[in-house]
Parts: C-alpha cells; structure tokens; sequence
C-alpha cells in the first residue's frame, strides 16, 4: 500500500491526519467499487478494444456487428454484444470549480470538493493509469499534469492542498478551453456548484466534443439548499460583489428554492440528454458517503 | 345621530402626519455575503406579476394605519349613537314653571298648556321599564317625584303643576338634572321650555334635549316698582316704576299706581316699539298699605301687567328704661331714629314679665334688676339673678380692655376707653348662648346671652363713672345692641322681594310661629326653627301677609324682570340639541361608540400586522 503520511500530502488544513487515514481505507473499497463497475453497466465506445473477455450485453443500434456473439445469436436468437476491457490509457480529468462562489458553506464547497477530487484519484490510481488536476474559474486556472500511480499521490494531494478558489466563474469559455487543450480524451470529472456566470451546457457540449466522457457533480451548500434566511438583508454576491436589497420571508424563500430547483433540473435534464453522468451533493454529506453511495450508483468509471 | 363628548380630543388626529413619517422609514438592513445573487434576483423577478398586489399590499398597510389612527382620535373624543333608549334608562323631565310659561299661546291655551302636552308626549314614549323624574324649574329647580315606572303616579305629578310668576334660572336646573345622571350615561334629560332665557343656559351636555314649545307673543310689562322715602322727611315719597313694550309697534299704555284702594297716580303712556318709559312719582302722605302698579293691557302675558310693594312705614321700637337718671343713655337713645321711649325709675317686680311682652327692649340702668321672664333686656351697671353669671363686688380701674369678636362690637376702638369703677362679675357656668364681648384682666366688663326666650346684653359699669360715651364706640354699642335685641330689618317703608326668592321674618325672641296668608287666599301656620324665619314659597306675586304674635306685616312679592317679561325673545336650540322627532316616539338614549371604536382599530392593527409581515419579501 502506498503510504500517504508523507507531510507534503496534507498540504494544509484541508487533508489532515484524518482525512489521510480515511483515504487510505478507500484502497478497499475501490476494489469493490470497480469489480461492480466491471461487470459492464457503463459502456463506451472504447469498451471492448481489448483481448481480455469482460461481459456480455445486448445489442443497441449503432454498435459494431464485429462485436456481436454470433453463438449466442445462434442458440438463443438474440443479440448481444462481447464486452472486453479496454487496453487503452484512460485519463481521468479532475475538473475543479475554483472560483470564489465555492468558498461558500461550512464547511466551503471547494474544500469538500478537494476531498472528492482527492479520493476520486486515489480510487481512480488504483485502476486507471493517469489522472489529471485542472482548475477553472473565468479561465483555466492552476493545473496538474496527469500522474499514473499512487506514488505520485502525495504530489496531488499537495496541489490540490494549496489551491486557492478566487474569481468570477465562466463555464463556456473555461471548459471550452479546457476540451481545446486537452490532447488525451478521457473521463473528466467536473465537480463545481454550477452557480455563476457563464452557459454551462455549453461548457459540457465542449467537453463531449472533446471526446471526453463527462461527469458532472454539483455540489451546493446547505445553506443554499435551505437558505435560514430571514428579514431585510442587503446579501452580495461573492464573485462580483453585486449587491442586492431584499427583505426575505417564506414566500420569497419559497420562489428561490423553486429557482433552484428548477436550475437543478435543467442541469440534470441536459445531462442526461447528452449521456453525461451527473450527481449532485450537499456539503454536509461525507464524502465517503458520496463516494460509497452515490458515485457508485450513478458514476460509470472504467 | 353622532355626537362627540370631547371634540378636543379630535387634535389627536393631529399625529397622522407622524404616522406617515415613520412608516415611509426604511428598515436597517443585514449585510451577508452568498455564493450567488442570480437566484435571488430569479425568485424577485418571480414576483414581479405581483408587484401591483404588493404595492397595494404596502399602501393597503400604510392606509390601515391611517384608518386605525383616525378610529383611534374619533374614540377619544367619545362619541355617542343617539338611539332608543335601553330598557331601564332613567329619564329627567324638566319643566320650565316659569313666568313666562303663562304667556298665551294660541286660543284658550298657554305655553305651559303646551309643555304639558309635550310632557305627557315624552311620558308616553319612555320605554315599558323606563323610569323618569319630574322636576321644575323656576327662581329654584325643585324635585316633584323621585325616579318612577308609574305611569300614573307621573302624570298625576304633571297635572298638578303650574306655572308661577318667578323669573326661572334654567341654568340651575339642568345642573341639578344632570348630577341626577351622573353615573348613568344612559340617562336623558327633556327640557321642556319656552326658550325665553340667554345661551347661556345650554350646559353643553349631549344628554340634555331642548323642547321648545309656544308661539311668538305680545308683550307689555311693568318692570320696575318701588316706593322710597326722601331724605330728611318722614312724609314725603317718591314712586318708581318702569313700563316696556316689547312689541315692534308703538302701543299707548294706561298705567295707574294705587296704595290700598286709594289711586295715587294715573296716566296713559304712549311707548315706541320696543322702548321703556320710567317714571319718578313724588308723593305726600301716610305712606302705609298695599301699594298695586297696574297697565290696562290685553296682552299675552298677564303676570307682569301689576306690580306690588308693601309699603310698611316702620314700627317704632318701644323702649322702657328703669334708671334713676343717665344723661348718656337718654342721648343716645333719644338720637336713634324711630324710637319710643319710656323712662321709669321702678317698678314692680310681678309687672316686668308683663312690661317685657310689651315693650321690645326693657332696660336696667344701675337699678337692681328681679329675675328676668323672656324677652329682651339691656343691664347697664345691673346683675339680675338666675343668669349664668352674678356680681361678687366692685372693680377699680381694670386694666387692659380686650375686644371679643362679636358683631355687637364690630371693630370698635376701645383702646382710649377709661372706667373708675366696674362690677366684678363671675360667670358660675358657661353655657352655649353666653358670649363675651369686653373683658379686663380682672373680669368681664359686657356680656351677651341668649337662652330660652330671652335676649340680653350685659354692661358692667356705670357709664356716668367713665369715658365710654365720649368715644365713637359708645351709640355703636347701644345701637347695634337694640338691633340685635330687637331686629327691624332694614327699617325701609317698602318691602317686596322677586317672585320665588325668599322672604326674612325676623322673630321677637319669645315667638316661634308666624300665620301666612298668601295672595292666593291660602293662610297657614309656619313653625320657625330658626331666627329669622326664611320663607320661600313665594312663586306668585302680589301682597303677603304674616302675623307674629299680635303684630301683622305685610311684604310684596311681584315679578318685574326685563328678561322674563321678554317673551319674544327666545333662546333657539342648536340642531345638534333640538330634536326633531315628534313628541310620543320612544325616549332616546346615548349609546357610547368607544368601545366598538377601540375593537376596530385592534381589528385594523391586527389587519395591518398580517399586511406588514406578508409585505415584508418587498425589497
């Protein structure tokens, strides 16, 4: 097992002793999240390149008929499709929201978003060959160039540590730049609030152009789930500054989360359209949780 | 109908404008910082199809402000529904038993026919269980019956008034009837007048209902009668009197002045409208009897066509003197006006109870007086025995005269006074009618006592052995001792007093009963608890006769007042008093709005809270 205590891994407050030991009980529970995963209920268009049999599945229109089970076919008088892992290099792209909106909450979004890119490439480290770090916010921001084994944890755990959040978010133009940059399709992993400025199904239309299988988890605060707010307020936004005098009572509460709500669906709705694996999380969800839970119901990793 | 017992408090209303300011102040508002505006922004914009409903809703909070603050100052100004009254409302009914109420109205018919009617109207509308108190109002406002639910006792109360010829003093009544009320703010008070008296009259009360009643009149009237003497001659006098016409036409007025049945003067006046004429009469004579003033008129008020005066030249006072001779005391009675004097130097001692019946002052001067029967006495240097006090001997030269504070000796200076010689008396027990009027260090130098039946004031010096009857104080002494041993009045030839006003009979010591006969022909017997007598059933005018003891005297009661006589001239309730509702309806009642007031702008608060608070999302 990789050892994960060295001292650059913490990198600040964010990845503490705890944090660490955690992580490394996540080596377990990779395995099994991924002999799930195996069993094929997530295909792509890579699936099966390789030599090594994987699964069985039936036959959609548009797959290739060289993939087909011909013997299958012949007894049963159905189609379905040989699956075989692939032997490609897949890199997993971590995406991270870094503008200033995720500073909010408590504990703030960006520092439960560290933790998921942090165990998400620790899980994925364990399969896959490389992942990648890259942050955004109007523009690209810092980024990590994709490591390949665990070995390269501790220097992902330390950008990942020292990562400020600050700026204005422009999805459109920063995932556009992102999918324009990045010469090696793969699985990217965007985890953002989705809250600012900017069109985000153009930011995720950029991504899948870019060849790349898009995940997209949405983390929100609680208190933006369930705003206790109450009275006359002036709040400001924590990207622009714009200010904004309003007098909140349950009827207005009400109006806002039916904004949000709406703003939700909107956001799941495309991405389902477009095959793209979406999750939302509150912060005052664990991780692990999230992890364990969540992602594995509805995050197809390879 | 509304009306507002505390108009003032509407000034309350002034605070609106304050009102207004402080609703129009924004509210501090709370800084705090989100990941994002654009949902917020969302949501307002979400609410914008409400705009219209929540400007209203901010305006509808402003106006139940302003409709609570108004509910509010009209609530403290208390203001009262006049409605019917409640079951069990107490009523006041006054009527106006004034002179003026015998004006004729109509064919056969006087004001006070009309108040009668007005009255039995008001009586017939008062609700089943109702109670009402009739009470009259003339020189004074005098009660009739207590609060009654019977119907018949109240009428029957009504049916026997009628009006006298006093001058009323509505004013008076009306307070009297509303400390009647006071507590029971149910209660009304019917005024059932003629009007003829000044604004002044209306106490502002809303519980107070004018009911005016009669017609516009012709009037003339004698309004001023008086007989007095010259100075400095017993026998001559001069007439007063004073006639108006208070018409708008010029009337010619035959007059005549007439003492018992003899005419001393006779004359027609011819008067302008409106105007008076007074007239100075000098006259020669015996001037004793029943003086009459009269004009020949057929007018609409016959109460103050005569006038009388009791023209009384004043009794002597009978003064019986036992002394062996005291220049001082014969000069100064001899200087008293009006006195018969009767000097003696004894006398039996079985005849002074009957010379004390006969004379009103009986006088000791330095002549041992025998026990003393009721009457009136003066001892000067004398002790009688069976008085509270008794002589123990001779005094030289007391000292320090002190002046007590009797009427008797007013403010008398005796500060030069001088005595050789005084009796030194003791006074053996003190008893409530003995009252010292002068003392020295060693004894009381004058006395007074009033006891059973008997009158007495107490001198104990000889006057010969001092200075006292050359100070200013010594005719005081004496004369202010026969005033009060033996009250005169004033000792004027003419007596009449206002109709309704009260007579004083001053008593003789030893009389308690006075026999009256008033001009109506009725006589009766008054038992006097006090001296002087006050007698005040005087609502009719004309010659008054009353004997005390043997002795008969007369006084004159008449009406002559300008205002009452003024029967045109009436008083016109304002609308906000004057009813228009036709005598027989149900009696009326003030029904106090202030509570339902109070709960309205509760109400109103209440709505303006629930307002507010769902106004509150408004940025």
């Amino acid at each position: 097992m990789t050892s994960l205590n060295a001292p650059a891994a913490s990198g600040g407050l964010v990845f503490d002793d705890e944090f660490l030991r955690k992580l490394e009980q996540l080596e377990l529970l990779a395995r099994k999240i991924f002999r799930g995963l195996l069993r094929g209920e997530h295909t792509t268009s890579r699936r099966g390149r390789g030599l090594e049999f994987s699964d069985f599945r039936h036959y959609r229109p548009g797959d290739d008929f060289r993939h087909i089970d011909w013997n299958i076919y012949s007894r049963l008088d159905q189609l379905f499709l040989k699956l075989h892992a692939s032997e490609d290099d897949v890199t997993l792209h971590l995406v991270l929201d870094a503008s200033a909106s995720m500073g909010f909450g408590e504990p703030s979004k960006f520092d439960h978003a560290r933790r998921l890119a942090a165990a998400l490439a620790y899980i994925a480290l364990h399969h896959l060959d490389r992942v990648g770090v890259n942050t955004f916010s109007e523009g690209l921001g810092a980024a990590l160039p994709p490591i390949k084994t665990r070995h390269h944890m501790a220097r992902l755990l330390t950008f990942l540590g020292e990562l400020p959040c600050a700026g204005v978010t422009r999805f459109d133009s920063a995932l556009r730049a992102f999918a324009t940059r990045t010469r090696n399709p793969g699985l990217v992993i965007l985890i953002s609030d989705l809250l600012g400025a900017g069109d985000i199904q153009d930011g995720i239309e950029a991504l899948r152009h870019g060849g790349h299988d898009v995940v997209v988890i949405q983390l929100l605060a609680e208190l933006e789930i369930d705003p206790p707010l109450d009275g006359a307020l002036r709040i400001v936004d924590a990207e622009t500054g714009d200010e904004l005098e309003v007098t909140v009572d349950e009827d207005l509460r009400r109006l806002y989360q039916h904004r949000l709500e709406h703003h939700l669906q909107d956001v799941e709705r495309f991405c389902r359209q477009r095959g793209v694996e979406y999750l939302r999380a509150s912060t005052a969800i664990a991780f692990e949780d999230v992890v364990l839970k969540y992602l594995r119901q509805g995050v197809h990793l390879r | 109908m509304i009306e507002l017992a505390y108009p003032l408090a509407l000034l309350s209303l002034l605070a609106i404008p304050l009102l207004i300011a402080l609703h129009l102040l924004r509210p501090t508002r709370r800084r705090i910082v989100l990941s994002t505006t654009t949902l917020w922004q969302a949501a307002l914009k979400d609410r914008e199809p409400r705009v219209g409903l929540r400007t209203l809703l901010r305006n509808l909070s402003l106006l139940l402000l302003l409709a609570s603050a108004l509910a509010l100052g009209f609530a403290l100004a208390g203001p009262q529904w006049l409605t019917r009254a409640s079951e069990g409302a107490d009523t006041v009914l006054v009527l106006d038993v004034s002179a003026s109420m015998k004006t004729r109205s109509g064919i056969g018919r006087t004001r006070f026919d009309l108040a009668l009617a007005e009255a039995a109207g008001i009586l017939d509308g008062l609700p089943r269980d109702g109670r009402m108190l009739v009470m009259t109002s003339g020189h004074k406002a005098l009660l009739r019956t207590g609060f009654e639910a019977d119907r018949e006792l109240l009428r029957r109360a009504l049916a026997r008034l009628r009006p006298g010829d006093e001058v009323g003093r509505p004013r008076e009544a009306l307070a009297l009837a509303l400390s009647l009320l006071r507590g029971r703010e149910q209660g009304r008070i019917y005024f059932v007048t003629d009007g003829a008296f000044g604004s002044d009259v209306d106490p502002g009360s809303p519980q107070v209902a004018f009911r005016v009643v009669g017609a516009p009149a012709r009037n003339m009237a004698i309004t001023r009668f008086d007989f007095r003497q010259e100075l400095a001659s017993e026998d001559r006098f001069q007439i007063l009197m004073a006639v108006r016409n208070y018409t708008d036409a010029p009337v010619v007025v035959p007059a005549s002045v007439s003492l018992d049945d003899r005419v001393l003067f006779k004359r027609s006046l011819a008067l302008a409208a409106r105007a008076e004429e007074t007239l100075v009469l000098p006259f020669t004579g015996r001037a004793r009897g029943r003086a009459i003033g009269r004009i020949e008129v057929d007018d609409d008020l016959a109460a103050d066509n005569q006038a009388f005066a009791a023209v009384n030249a004043d009794e002597p006072l009978r003064v019986l003197v036992f002394t062996r001779g005291n220049f001082y005391l014969e000069s100064v009675f001899e200087a008293m006006p009006n006195l018969d004097l009767v000097m003696r130097d004894w006398s039996p001692a079985e005849d002074i109870a009957r010379l004390a019946l006969s004379y009103d002052v009986v006088v000791f001067d330095g002549i041992a007086a025998p026990r003393l029967p009721p009457g009136n006495f003066l001892l000067v240097n004398s002790v009688a025995p069976g008085l509270p006090f008794s002589d123990s001997g001779q005094l030289i030269r007391p000292r320090t005269l002190v002046r007590g504070q009797s009427a008797l000796i007013g403010d008398a200076d005796l500060t030069a006074v001088r005595i050789d010689q005084a009796r030194r008396v003791i006074i053996d027990k003190p008893v409530p009618g003995l009252q010292r009027l002068i003392w020295s260090k060693e004894t009381d130098l004058a006395l007074a006592l009033l006891d059973d039946g008997r009158k007495l004031v107490y001198l104990g010096f000889d006057l010969a052995r001092s200075n006292f009857p050359l100070q200013a104080a010594f005719p005081l002494f004496f004369s202010r001792s026969l005033e009060w041993l033996r009250p005169r009045g004033d000792g004027f030839v003419s007596t009449h007093i206002a109709a309704g006003s009260t007579q004083t009979i001053p008593l003789p010591a030893s009389e308690t009963r006075v026999v009256m006969h008033t001009p109506s022909g009725k006589s009766g017997t008054l038992e006097a608890e006090g001296n002087p007598l006050l007698f005040d059933a005087t609502a009719d005018a004309g010659i008054y006769e009353y004997a005390v003891g043997e002795v008969v005297r007369n006084f004159a009661v008449s009406l002559t007042d300008t205002r009452e006589s003024d029967v045109n001239n009436r008083w016109t309730p304002t609308e906000r008093r004057e009813e228009t509702r036709p005598a027989g309806n149900a009696a009326q009642a003030l029904v106090p709005l202030w509570p339902q007031l109070l709960m309205l702008v509760l109400v109103l608060l209440a709505l303006e809270w629930l307002v507010w608070t769902r106004s509150r999302g408004n940025a």
